[in-house]
């Protein structure tokens, strides 16, 4: 009887997850099994000649392309940089607004705000902010912060300054999100473990790091996963700020297909491209999965 | 028990919901279909949708072909232009291609290799091919037939304050045969840097980046005796990243070391005065003019050794394959032609007029007009078309690339060289685009 009623579960189960099943297989998995299969050819959208198998050529070219290792490259870097950083930076934003202030909520929407607008239109609004020589309102701010000492740049024509520069674009606009996911792991700590950590003496920071940390362990786990494969996914920001440049200083490996698949009509290489990209988010994520599920806080 | 409540109460609304939004696709998807149904079309035609002048003056002509020739209906559809080529191109995927299709001119030989445009030599009435100026005529012609017709071409030079630039003690070349050489135009930068307070001088558009950087800076490369790739054996390596190439690319690398350049954080450099010099087309006519009236004068780009260079080219009409009537689509164009219809456009969009009878009845292009060194570097042989081969979209890309590369002060060696390498792969994989 038991298992006729757990094969009837199982039945409504695969009958109640069929149409998201079929969503991602026709929207997800066949897209990309369909990639695999053209990094094997030559095929150009638009093109008349006949579609030929090249074997694992595509792969080669992209491997030997120094601009798509430059990508990848800096899609290490700005993951490295931006995960932690914001993540950091969200915590420390949702431990302020955890607390009692004053018009708390309308905090929360200041900071939050960044997140609801269109990346395009941040971007636009940080070249404006960027702008070189001394006008230019950051230069400006930073002028006025060394009272003075800082020497005007060109930010995203400058190739040691774009990249970060873009950084503080992207964290500006994602650590409300993060912000948010955070607060609400805050609010899901029981009051009563502070109190009993009061009780053994506990001070701010032993108690920040034995039960507010331990508390955040799942959102943060996730708000880092996301923001890593975020971080791979930079695009939007790259394209209308620097174009990939200076002297690809800033392309990404998403930049990078986008460039091969849509301005040069290479689609047989953009898939190489997206299947060697996939293979290594894809190694990242289960390293990061594997690293957090094998962590304990102390204590 | 909020969670648990929450589906109960809004059965009933996302009811109403779904209900609505089924509607409403009912509706677009039936008033789809009315447009399909109504009054068929002889003819569709398909058209970026560019300046709203000259939209409107396209529209007109429509109207206008539409009453005289009520049998063959011309149904004009806009396609807006960011996205233009990625529409046609996934139209052709489709097979659904108008009849005739506008196409941006360096872009012919892509269609007509990929075997979307039928050539027009045969279809269009001698006189009309006859009447066309040189380099609408080049800008069209692939493989030595003609596969698309342009009602107007682009004019590129240096627009200049007249008084500024003689202040500064430069002459004023009124031909390309007597433009400023490299070093007069050096001099000229740096007289004028002298009596400029942020020392930034010329306008060179740098805010535009994609084509422009391929129409607005390849003529130098020809100027300097380079090109963008070799035009008899198409290969870029040797030509692109040769040594007059990377001279030329140098030169202007040097301008905005210099400090030269205004960094275009918007398109005012040159209305508000803070350059002398604008790097810029036809279209900046309209707006220059009145900000400086007649202090403004036009002046060929300088000469880097092999005499001064301009780019041409502009959108086009071509005849697709797919056209059902190609002789009633090739009347069209011939329309399109007649000098009255391109003085229209050409007096809405301030571009050259495509056609000898249509020029020489524009004064402004005239002897003695403002605009007459357009018409002089278009018709005696002073601009250069941008490369006329299905690999342009690559040689177009990799050049831009390399050019962004060059002006953030990258090595103009390097840079071109990986753009050459970029277009000879591209050429060998598509077996030479023979």
């Amino acid at each position: 009887m038991p298992a006729t009623a757990e094969r009837a579960e199982a039945r409504a189960a695969w009958l109640l997850s069929a149409p998201a099943l079929l969503g991602l297989a026709l929207f997800l998995a066949l897209p990309f099994a369909l990639a695999v299969a053209l990094s094997f050819t030559n095929l150009r959208l638009g093109s008349p000649l006949p579609l030929e198998l090249v074997g694992l050529e595509q792969y080669a070219r992209v491997l030997a392309d120094a601009r798509f290792r430059q990508a990848l490259g800096n899609n290490l870097v700005f993951a490295a940089v931006v995960v932690p950083v914001q993540t950091a930076c969200a915590l420390g934003l949702a431990l302020l607004l955890h607390g009692r202030l004053r018009a708390r909520a309308l905090y929360r929407a200041a900071f939050f705000l960044p997140v609801v607008f269109p990346l395009a239109l941040v971007a636009v609004l940080w070249v404006l902010l960027y702008a070189p020589g001394p006008g230019g309102l950051v230069n400006r701010a930073l002028a006025l912060l060394t009272l003075g000492h800082w020497t005007p740049r060109d930010f995203l024509h400058d190739p040691a300054w774009a990249l970060p520069a873009i950084m503080v674009t992207s964290i500006w606009q994602g650590v409300g999100f993060q912000m948010v996911i955070l607060l609400a792991g805050l609010q899901g700590i029981p009051r009563h473990l502070y109190e009993a950590a009061a009780l053994d003496g506990a001070g701010r920071w032993a108690r920040f790091r034995h039960v507010t940390l331990p508390g955040l362990r799942n959102p943060l786990v996730f708000t880092a996963l996301v923001t890593t494969i975020l971080a791979f996914r930079l695009f939007d920001q790259v394209r209308i700020m620097t174009r990939g440049g200076p002297a690809g200083a800033t392309t990404t490996v998403v930049h990078e297909i986008f460039e091969a698949a849509y301005v040069r009509a290479q689609a047989a290489r953009a898939s190489a491209m997206t299947v060697i990209f996939f293979l290594i988010v894809l190694a990242i994520t289960l390293l990061q999965r594997r690293l957090a599920a094998h962590r304990r806080w102390a204590g | 028990m909020r969670s648990a409540a929450a589906p109960g109460r809004c059965r009933p609304r996302c009811g109403v919901f779904a209900g609505a939004l089924a509607a409403l696709v009912l509706v677009a998807v039936l008033a789809g279909c009315g447009r399909e149904a109504g009054p068929a079309a002889a003819l569709t035609v398909w058209a970026h949708a560019g300046q709203a002048a000259e939209r409107r003056v396209l529209e007109a002509q429509v109207a206008r072909w539409n009453a005289a020739h009520p049998e063959a209906r011309v149904a004009l559809t806009l396609l807006p232009e960011g996205a233009y080529g990625s529409q046609v191109q996934a139209a052709a995927l489709a097979g659904d291609l108008p009849d005739v299709l506008e196409l941006d001119g360096p872009y012919v030989a892509s269609y007509a290799w990929q075997g979307h445009l039928r050539p027009l030599d045969g279809l269009l009435p001698p006189d009309v091919i006859g009447d066309l100026i040189p380099s609408v005529r080049a800008q069209g012609t692939w493989r030595g037939r003609l596969y698309a017709v342009g009602a107007f071409d682009s004019g590129l030079a240096l627009w200049a304050r007249r008084s500024l630039v003689e202040a500064a003690g430069a002459r004023i070349p009124a031909h390309p045969r007597e433009a400023w050489s490299a070093r007069e135009f050096e001099a000229l930068l740096a007289a004028l840097a002298a009596r400029d307070p942020d020392g930034a001088v010329l306008d060179l558009k740098l805010n535009w980046q994609g084509e422009w950087y391929t129409y607005g800076f390849s003529p130098l490369l020809v100027s300097a005796g380079g090109d963008l790739i070799d035009r008899s054996r198409w290969r870029a390596a040797g030509t692109l990243d040769g040594p007059a190439s990377v001279a030329a690319m140098r030169t202007v690398q040097g301008w905005i070391r210099r400090g030269y350049v205004d960094p275009n954080l918007d398109d005012a450099a040159f209305v508000q005065g803070r350059v002398a010099l604008s790097w810029s087309g036809h279209w900046d006519w309209p707006r220059y003019r009145a900000a400086w009236g007649e202090d403004l004068v036009l002046v060929p780009l300088p000469d880097l050794g092999r005499g001064s260079r301009s780019g041409q080219g502009s959108w086009a009409w071509g005849v697709t394959t797919r056209a059902r009537d190609p002789r009633l689509a090739a009347r069209f164009l011939a329309f399109l032609l007649r000098p009255e219809e391109v003085l229209a456009m050409t007096a809405a969009n301030g571009a050259v007029p495509g056609t000898r009878t249509a020029l020489a009845r524009s004064p402004a292009h005239a002897p003695g007009g403002p605009l007459h060194l357009y018409a002089v570097q278009l018709t005696q042989g002073w601009t250069v078309p941008r490369p006329r081969t299905p690999a342009y979209p690559v040689i177009t890309s990799a050049f831009q690339q390399a050019f962004a590369d060059i002006r953030d002060g990258v090595d103009p060696r390097a840079a071109l060289a990986r753009a050459a390498r970029l277009i000879d792969e591209d050429i060998a994989a598509n077996a030479g685009y023979r």
